[in-house]
Order: structure tokens, then sequence, then C-alpha cells
């Protein structure tokens, strides 16, 4: 069974908790898969590994048809495929105000987006991302590291009292197992994240509480419910397979792409605005 | 939250009082490696790897080179560390107001945002440098000297863009984090992981992980640069060797350019103690191959977030600065030919 949510903070957040428990009693979604994967140390399900999800929840976690790029010089390399879409029930429960603002963040997304400033992708976009991650186990901590901005966060697993001191953008990460899953609640977010290229937003009251759970030996099933009374009516939930990186020679390579936006962020800030990079280099 | 805007100063500060004075004495020849690993067994993994993991904290104001004055001096004293100690909080202190204006704007940041450490390494060597034995950097090469010159000229200048900046101020690279890793001005922590066929450095510097693959792999093909290199380990009885080739030629540790070949030993030496030693070889920039070592202390942690890039509205501030000095200057030549 799943752990209802913690305090509800108001009436939508009483709201929600309801709407979670109807799902929490919903077959499959929720439920770990048959197939036990091979134990770790300490006898826990083993998820080591480098992992990446398929499809185009990077672009819209909701369904969308294939559309054009925003930027008309790349052409079809630059349009959005199209993809049935990763949130349970299809829509994302936004508040009126919150869908509207959503639209707006769409209209404005070369300049509001902070994956297009090279921002840590926080929870869950960083999951989905077209880079791998690497998922590092052991008892304490697990460790997720990603490709994009080389952004990590440590998963507590020893310390489920440990409130963050601090908000941040890859979230505070507290985890558990429950049997074959790895359950992770992630919470102190800034709210300057997004799940994704198409606007879809939250605040800093998100909460995720995320679910790891072995389908095969090369794939996990993913899941995240998402709770944030300030935006949503009701939390929701969106849930995808990650495939394991098989090449023999995977490894997580160096994407520092700060250098990559530094003529977009303060490119006019330069002595020759327009000219692009120059010094030493 | 950030200290971010603390890292331009931190360079300054940071090389300013490299040079620190201490007390001294005798050259020893190279690192005694496991001396201490010898007296103590550390813990296994399941899998029967030394463990390694923690979080280490390797802040020290032992300086990196034996500062001149100390020619000859190897090893201090007990009184003598304690002086040093006591010494060089004193002038690394910037709550201290015995400089007039100019020095209180230049010791802004006060102690609250700095964390050097207070204390010498436990081996009271006067330099993190054990190799030479004279506890000295080796000279640069020629062509190394031009680049550094070259790079130390434009510093000078105001920036023409965010390139001109170093890699720190930039939130590339974490000035401390490496590799190799050196004890800095904040941070100076970092998190080891290990799961069957891998190790993680996690340095809280700039979130720096760095995926460490134990499966005798090659290095990734010579085309192939990275900012931070990439890294191999192996296992030689209790400890870590890790060796990390394919820099790019802007990594710039200390001025070393692409050819640059890390070798980082890690051995636990006691159940709070982490002996780290490195070894740096560019032949292309230092005329021999010199090594440091120091012990890294268990720590309680956690590591905390850094964000560098997102919260770095220093270098917003600094090119702003600098188009006001393009600005000024141009406006002095105006006048200057009327």
């Amino acid at each position: 069974m799943r752990k209802p949510f913690g305090c509800a903070r108001n009436a939508i957040a009483t709201a929600a908790l309801g709407a979670v428990l109807s799902l929490a009693v919903q077959p499959a979604a929720g439920q770990a898969p048959a197939y036990k994967a091979p134990r770790g140390a300490e006898g826990k399900p083993d998820l080591n590994g480098i992992w990446q999800a398929l499809g185009t929840a990077h672009w819209d976690i909701e369904g969308h048809a294939a559309r054009a790029g925003a930027v008309v010089a790349l052409g079809a390399a630059g349009a959005v495929p199209a993809g049935p879409g990763v949130v349970e029930g299809g829509q994302i429960p936004y508040q009126p105000w919150a869908a509207e603002k959503r639209k707006e963040n769409l209209r404005n997304w070369l300049a509001a987006d902070p994956e297009i400033k090279c921002y840590m992708p926080g929870v869950p976009r960083a999951t989905y991302m077209p880079f791998p991650f690497q998922i590092v186990q052991t008892p304490k901590h697990v460790l997720m590291t990603y490709e994009f901005a080389g952004a990590s966060r440590v998963i507590h697993m020893d310390r489920p009292d440990f409130e963050s001191p601090i908000d941040t953008w890859m979230g505070h990460s507290r985890g558990r197992w429950e049997g074959e899953t790895l359950v992770v609640d992630v919470t102190s977010f800034n709210g300057q994240t997004w799940f994704d290229r198409a606007g879809n937003f939250h605040s800093d009251a998100l909460r995720v509480v995320e679910r790891y759970s072995a389908l095969s030996r090369d794939a996990l099933r993913y899941e995240a419910t998402i709770e944030d009374p300030k935006v949503f009516t009701r939390p929701w939930r969106m849930s995808m397979p990650l495939y394991r990186r098989l090449e023999k020679n995977a490894q997580l390579m160096e994407f520092k792409c700060v250098e990559f936006v530094e003529e977009l962020i303060y490119g006019h800030l330069r002595k020759q605005p327009g000219k692009g990079p120059g010094g030493l280099r | 939250m950030s200290h971010r805007f603390l890292a331009s100063l931190g360079v300054l500060a940071a090389v300013s009082l490299a040079p620190a004075p201490v007390a001294g004495q005798t050259p020893a020849a190279k690192s005694k490696k496991t001396a201490a690993a010898k007296t103590w067994t550390p813990p296994r993994t399941p899998w029967g790897q030394p463990d390694l993991q923690g979080i280490w904290d390797f802040a020290t104001i032992t300086p990196m080179e034996r500062p001149k004055e100390l020619e000859g001096k190897d090893v201090l004293t007990a009184e003598e560390a304690s002086e040093f100690e006591q010494r060089t909080l004193v002038q690394r202190n910037p709550d201290r107001r015995d400089g007039g204006s100019q020095a209180d704007v230049g010791r802004a940041y006060n102690q609250f945002w700095w964390d050097y450490g207070s204390k010498v390494i436990g081996t009271k060597r006067t330099s993190l440098v054990v190799d030479p034995p004279d506890g000295r950097i080796p000279p640069l090469a020629p062509e190394a000297r031009q680049r550094s010159e070259a790079r130390a000229a434009v510093a000078r200048l105001p920036a023409a863009g965010p390139e001109d900046r170093n890699l720190w101020e930039r939130c590339i690279l974490g000035g401390n984090a490496g590799p190799p890793m050196t004890p800095g001005a904040y941070n100076n922590n970092v998190q080891l992981f290990q799961a069957p066929g891998y190790v993680v450095i996690l340095n809280e510097m700039i979130n720096d992980a760095r995926i460490v693959p134990l499966d005798g792999r090659p290095h990734l093909a010579p085309d192939i640069r990275q900012w931070r290199g990439d890294s191999r380990g192996r296992w030689e009885d209790n400890t870590l060797v890790v060796d990390t080739t394919n820099f790019t030629n802007q990594t710039n540790f200390r001025g070393a350019g692409r050819n640059l070949h890390v070798v980082e030993r890690f051995t636990r030496a006691g159940a709070d103690t982490l002996l780290y030693e490195f070894t740096i070889d560019d032949p292309m920039t230092w005329t021999r191959p010199w090594s440091a070592a120091f012990p890294m202390t268990k720590t309680p942690g956690p590591i905390y977030e850094y964000a560098c890039h997102e919260g770095n509205y220093g270098m917003f501030n600094i090119l702003t600065g600098a188009r006001a000095d393009d600005k000024a200057a141009e406006e002095a030549a105006k006048k200057g030919t009327r």
C-alpha cells in the first residue's frame, strides 16, 4: 500500500489526499512488477547501472502531435516529435491560473526554459532528458548522477527524519525500500525548474515521490507522483520505462553546458557583442 | 545557498595566501605511501574491496609549496606548527581592521564565508608537495611560461567576454575539485561512493561527480577531450589508483596543457583518515613530474548542492564592470585628444 501524503496544507491538499488514495487502489500503475532484480549489497534489489529514458517526454510530458520547432534554421532537426504522453489520465490537473501560465511558458519557451540556460534540471525532469544517468547504490546513500549539466543528487537512505536546511534545484531526497521498489521522497525544491520543454511547471511547494523498480535485467519502471497544492488541483502521476545502456563502453560523458550558453547569457556584455566567443581560446 | 559570488575573491585570496610564512627543516624523499595503512586494516565492501566511502574534508592551511623562508625545513615541530596556525589565522582573518578603508573593502567577505580550515596537515610537513623533496613545484617549461604569462596578461585587462575570466569564475571547474583535488578557500569536501565496478568522487565544489570505472577499460580515444579529463581506476593492494588523461588544453591545472596526466592514490589510513596522494606529469608544462600528499578527515556532511552557474551573478557584474571600464577609458582618451 502506498504511503499517503504528509500533512494536508489546505483544502486543496485535502482533496489531493483523497485523489491519491483513489490512485493508490488502481491496479498495475503503482504495483511493483513481478520480476525480481538480482540482490545487491545488503540483500536489496540491485539497480546499479547507466539508464536512460526513450520517448518524447523531455519535449512534452503530455500527449502531443508533432509540431514545428522554435528555431527556423534547425528545420526538421529542430521539430518536436509526437508522443502519447507519460501523464497518467492524459492531462495535468492545473489550477486555472496555472493552465494560463503554462501556455505563456510555452509561448515564451526559448527565453523561459531553465534547460536552455544549462541550469540543473530538477526532479523528475532529470530522469527523462535525452541523456543517460547513473545509479550508484550503497546502503546509506544512493547517488543519482546525470550527464546533463553534471547534475547529481544524493538520496539519503539512512536518515528518514533529515529535513533539508535549504531549498535546492535538484531537491532533497530521502529514500527507502518497499519490497522490490526504491521509493524516493523529494522535497525542498526552489521552484525554478520545469517538467519539460513545453512549459509544464511547478512551484517551490513541489513534492515528488519517485518509485524505481526493475522490470527486467535491463529495464526499470519509473513512476513519479507529483504534489504541488499551489499549482495543481490534485496530485498526479507520470510513469515510463528506463532502459539500461548496454554498450560495452557506455559511460556518462562530460556535458558541461555552461560553456555552450555563455554567448546566450552574457553575449550582450561582450566588448564586441555579436562576435561570439573570444578571448584566449 | 550559493557562495558563488565569492569565487573571484576566493581565487585572489588563495593565490596571495599561498606563500604564507612558516618555520622549517630538512627535505624528505618520496611519500611514505602506505606507512599508516600497514598498521590498520581497512573495512571492506561486501564484494571485497577496501571501503573508502564517506564524506572527507580536505581543508588545511598547509600551503601547496614550501614557503621560501622555510627552505631546508621539511617538517614543523608541534610548537612551530601551532605557532604557524595562529599566525596564519590572524593573517587570514578578514574581520581585522588594521589596513584602512581600501583593505576593509577587500575583506568584505568576512570569516563567515571562508572555510580554509585551521590546522596544518597531520604530518606537519611544511608543504603539500612531497616530491621534489624541496617541497616546491618544479619550474615551468619555457612554452608553459609563455602560456601562463599570456593568460596573466589577459586577466589584467577588463574582460572582453566570459572566456577571459578563469574557469572557476565561469562555473566550469571548481577551483579545488580537480583532478587533482587541492585544498582551497571553501567547499573542501568530497564524498566517495563505491558500487561493483565503480568509484564515484563527488566534490562539493561545483557538484562535480567524477565516475571512475574499475573494469580495466581503456581511456577514451585521444581526440575526445573533457574539462576534467577521463578517469580510470584500479586497486593496488588497499590503495585505489585513479589515472586521468584526455584533458582539454584549457583545463589549466596550474598552467598544465592537454597532455596533463594525473595519477591519484586513495588509501584508508584509519577510521577517520584517508590519505590522498597525487602525481602530476606534463613534460610540456613542467621540467619534471611532481607529487603532493595530504590526509583527508571524515566529516558527517552532508555534501550540499552548489548551484554555481545558476547563481553566477558575479559574471554579470564582472562583465558589466569591464564595459564601464571600457567606457571610462574611451572618455578619458577623448578628453586627452582635445
